[in-house]
Formats: structure tokens, sequence, C-alpha cells
């Protein structure tokens, strides 16, 4: 037996002894603190948003299936949590109509075709909302200021990226870091709720369902990154904890870079992955045109997965059968 | 007659962007719109044709070890008189063809005709050959400009074809670059789903 032949490596995924079905269902149950504030701040049009969201991905994950020829699944819920996750992105004011748009996209286009649950190399929620995002016409609509004209919650009824946008760090005072927290600020459905979104990622994370590595290292990343820009000029650049706790940022780090099939397998890939997430989220709500970066953030560093799970220098599932094999067959390889 | 042929095998067996794959940089690019589509395939018709025409005539003439850099030639003189001529009497569409104009020389479809078929083929086979490829990629690309056109902004040839509603708030996805990808793709997979014999 030639020693060369033998290559040892990981396995290709993690396995936490879940099912799909255990996971969706999870993930379900862990954004329910973060619909219910959602609902609570926004009331009936976010169930509206919602409800039509998870409807219009579930059909079109079964009329892509009906059409390709493949079993319906979508009793496992994936469809469902993409369909959640995209509403909870958008304004509770968001039309009927872009949110199915979105839906039918991120899941027909952004999913089915590349071969469905497990294959797709981004994740659909995120698809979705980034079609919407470059229509120029329906921005309008996801514009936090103007959608949200018609609320009043008692707190500042400003986007706080917005204003750190149009006036910089010194404009921030109206904000205070622990309401913001709370989630006392305007913004996505659910993506606002802050300590709802941290409680269910937590869980998450507890659970085994998600790994610690990518959240941890995407809060690092906007944490660094910030810090840095705050070290430049205090008075332009926002400090590291209001970035942690406004925008996308905390569903982002749990939820949305999370997606199974487009986050990397390996524990120094995570890392990489997760850092580069949250450092380029910053740059993003730094320089570019948007107010938050957190969704182009997560879409970019999707498409280096294949590369970051090239990181393998320390493998997390290591296998001391294999490699004792591998040695033996070494050494036999040698003395032959 | 089997020169007939070679016309019609370009409309459906060998259509360019979806059959052979080749030539997708302009058909992404100018199918914003249905106007845009038939100008740019009207233009490759003409170079296509003439290109062909005169590879062929020169095929026995031509040494093989610079075959290339001779194909390049003659088919950047037609792509010079195309240039010319849409600047002189169809400006509007020579402004919003832009720099794909002059780039219709490194179409992988003309380069491909010459080198795979009027380098080795009669005169009147190649200008026919050149006809009908050329008669596809113009087909491919008003049907892929229309779509964009009729959905990304509800007009058709610039007349308007979706109520005015429909116009303020169109879905402008298709005529960003990432609709232009996933219109074609689609296109493609429902042209493999017709053509392709059932696996089942």
């Amino acid at each position: 037996m030639k020693a060369a032949d033998l290559t040892v490596s990981t396995g290709s995924h993690w396995h936490s002894g879940a099912r799909i079905t255990d996971f969706s269902y999870n993930t379900l149950l862990a954004l329910v603190p973060a619909i219910a504030m959602g609902l609570y701040h926004y009331g009936i049009s976010a169930a509206g948003v919602i409800g039509t969201a998870v409807a219009s991905a579930m059909i079109a994950e079964a009329a892509m299936q009906k059409l390709l020829g493949k079993p319906v699944t979508i009793a496992d819920g994936s469809a469902a949590v993409s369909g959640l996750l995209l509403a909870l992105l958008l304004p509770a004011n968001t039309p009927a109509y872009m949110v199915v748009v979105a839906a039918f996209i991120g899941i027909a286009i952004g999913k089915q075709c590349f071969g469905g649950l497990g294959a797709n190399p981004l994740s659909p929620a995120l698809v979705g909302w980034a079609v919407l995002r470059i229509t120029k016409p329906w921005v309008g609509y996801l514009d936090f200021d103007l959608a949200l004209i018609n609320y009043d919650l008692g707190f500042s009824m400003q986007y706080p990226l917005a204003v750190l946008k149009a006036s910089g760090a010194s404009g921030l005072h109206d904000f205070n870091t622990w309401n913001l927290f709370l989630g006392n600020q305007t913004g996505g459905i659910g993506a606002s709720a802050i300590v709802c979104v941290l409680g269910g990622g937590l869980y998450m994370v507890a659970r085994g369902l998600v790994r610690w590595e990518i959240p941890l290292c995407f809060l690092l990343g906007v944490f660094i990154a910030s810090s840095l820009f705050r070290l430049v000029d205090s008075a332009a650049y926002a400090g590291p904890l209001f970035h942690i706790v406004t925008g996308n940022v905390m569903i982002g780090a749990f939820f949305l870079s999370t997606d199974n099939s487009s986050a990397p397998i390996n524990r120094w890939g995570m890392v990489a992955f997760g850092l580069f997430c949250g450092m380029i989220t910053v740059v993003l709500r730094v320089w570019s045109v948007y107010p938050d970066g957190v969704v182009f953030a997560c879409l970019l560093m999707s498409l280096f997965v294949p590369l970051l799970d090239k990181l393998r220098a320390s493998p997390i599932i290591v296998r001391p059968a294999t490699i004792q094999i591998t040695k033996e067959a070494r050494r036999e390889g040698a003395s032959s | 007659m089997s020169v007939f042929k070679e016309f019609t095998k370009g409309l459906w067996q060998e259509l360019p962007p979806f059959r052979l794959v080749l030539g997708l940089c302009p058909v992404l690019a100018v199918t914003k719109s249905a106007t845009n589509g038939l100008g740019m395939g009207l233009a490759v018709i003409f170079v296509l044709t003439w290109s062909n025409i005169l590879v062929s005539a020169l095929r026995k003439v031509i040494p093989r070890k610079v075959r290339i850099a001779s194909y390049i030639v003659i088919i950047a003189t037609f792509v010079v008189i195309v240039e010319m001529a849409t600047q002189a009497f169809f400006y509007p569409v020579y402004e919003a063809l832009g720099i794909f104009i002059p780039l219709i020389v490194v179409n992988c479809v003309i380069l491909g005709r010459a080198e795979a078929f009027a380098s080795k083929n009669g005169v009147i086979a190649s200008a026919l050959d050149g006809l009908g490829i050329g008669a596809g990629f113009t087909m491919s690309l008003v049907v892929l400009g229309g779509l964009r056109e009729l959905i990304g902004a509800g007009t058709l040839f610039d007349v308007e074809i979706m109520s005015a509603a429909y116009r303020s708030h169109s879905f402008s996805f298709m005529l960003e670059a990432p609709g232009a990808f996933i219109c074609l793709g689609v296109l493609l997979a429902i042209m493999n789903a017709v053509s392709a014999p059932s696996s089942s």
C-alpha cells in the first residue's frame, strides 16, 4: 500500500445531530422574541409583511421543486426561515408586491436554481433583499425614515445609521446606546429588536445549531474596524458599541451570516469569515452610499467561502483512527 | 439544397448566445432595450457576413500561422465601417451602444465563425452561414432586450406597454447587470428544457 495515496481530511460538514427540521424550527423559535417585538412596535402591518414573506417563500420553493421534478420539501421549514429572515430586514409597511418578488427571486433563483437546500452559494434571504435594494424605483420603500414616517413609538424615529451618514458621530447625541440595545430604534421589523435577536442567537449557539465562531468574530470584526475609524477621528466616526447595537449587525452576526450552506466549515475559515464580514460592514457603513452594509458584506464574503474552506490549518474534527492508519501505512511504505 | 441549411442552423441549432454560448459580453451589456439589441444585432450581421465572405475568399491565400491576425484585420475593417456608418446616420444608436461597437472586433461569434466555418467552406456557404448566425444573434438580442425592457421599464421599442402606475414603479432590477445574468440564465434553462430529450 502506498502511503502517498492516503489523504487525511475533515468531514465535509459539521453534524450537530439535528435534522433539517430541528434546525429550521429551532431557528423559527429563536426568532419569536424578535417577531414579538416587531409586532409590538409596528402592529398588524408587520404581521402582513412577515406572513407574505413566509408564504411566498414556501410557495416559491414548492413551485420550483414541482417544476424541476424534485420531491417537495417545504415541510422542513428551510424556506420559511429564509422568508422570515427576509421579512425581519424590511420596514413594517413594505408593499406586498416587493415582498413577494424578493421572496420568489431569493428562493427560486438564489436557492433552487443552484440545487436547493445545501447547495446555495448565497443565503436566499440576502439575495431577495439585495434585489430590492438595487431596484431604483423601490428604494424609497426601504428607506426607514421615509417608510416609517407615520409611526410614533415614543423614541427617536430617525434611523440611527442614516443620522450617522448625514451628520457624523456628532449628530448622535439623541441616541443612548442602552436604549438602542433594548430595541428602541427604527429599522427592520425584527432586525431592530437587538436584545431579542441576541437572546435568540445565544439560544441557537447554546443548542449547537450555530457555531460560536462566526457570530463572535463578526461582532469582533465590527468592533475592531469601528475602533480604528474612531481612533482616526472621533467626531466623524461612531464608536464600536454604537455600530454593534444598530442596524442589521446583530441579526447578521447570528442569523444571516451563519446560513448553513453559505458559511465556511472549518474553524479558521469561520474566524476569517466572521472578521471580514464585520470589518466590511463597517467599511460599507462609512464609505458606501448605503447606511447599512451588513447584507452586502455577508453576500461578498459568502462568495469567498470556497476559498475559506481551504483554511484547514487546524481541522475541527480530528479523526485519530484515520491518522493512525496513515502513520502505519507510511511506516509500511518506508520499510518496504 | 444543403446550402440553405447553413442559414437555418443559426436560427436554432447553433443560436449563438444560447447554443454556442458565444459573444456573451455584448449580449449582457447592450440589451437594456429591444432597440439597442436590434441595433447591435444588425451591426453584427453586417460584420459577420462580410468578414465570412472575405475570409472564405482568401482562405487559400492566408498562411496558416498568421491566420488569426489576418482575420482580426479583416473583421476590424468592417467594424470601423459599421462604427462610422452608425455615427453618421444613426447617432442615438451609436451613443447607446458606445464602446460595444468597436468591441465587435473581439466578439467571439465572429472570430469563431471565421475560424470554424469560413476558413473551411466556400464563399456562398460562408455568406449564408454569416447571415444565419447573425440573424440568430439579432433575434436573441431582441428577445433578451425586449424582455428586460418590458419588465424593467414597462416599454418595448420605446413604446409604452405597461400602465403608467407600473412604469413609475417598474422592476428596474432587470435593467441592471445582475438582471441581465438572471434573464439570460433563465432563457438558457428554458431553451435547454424545451430541446433536451426527456431524461425520465
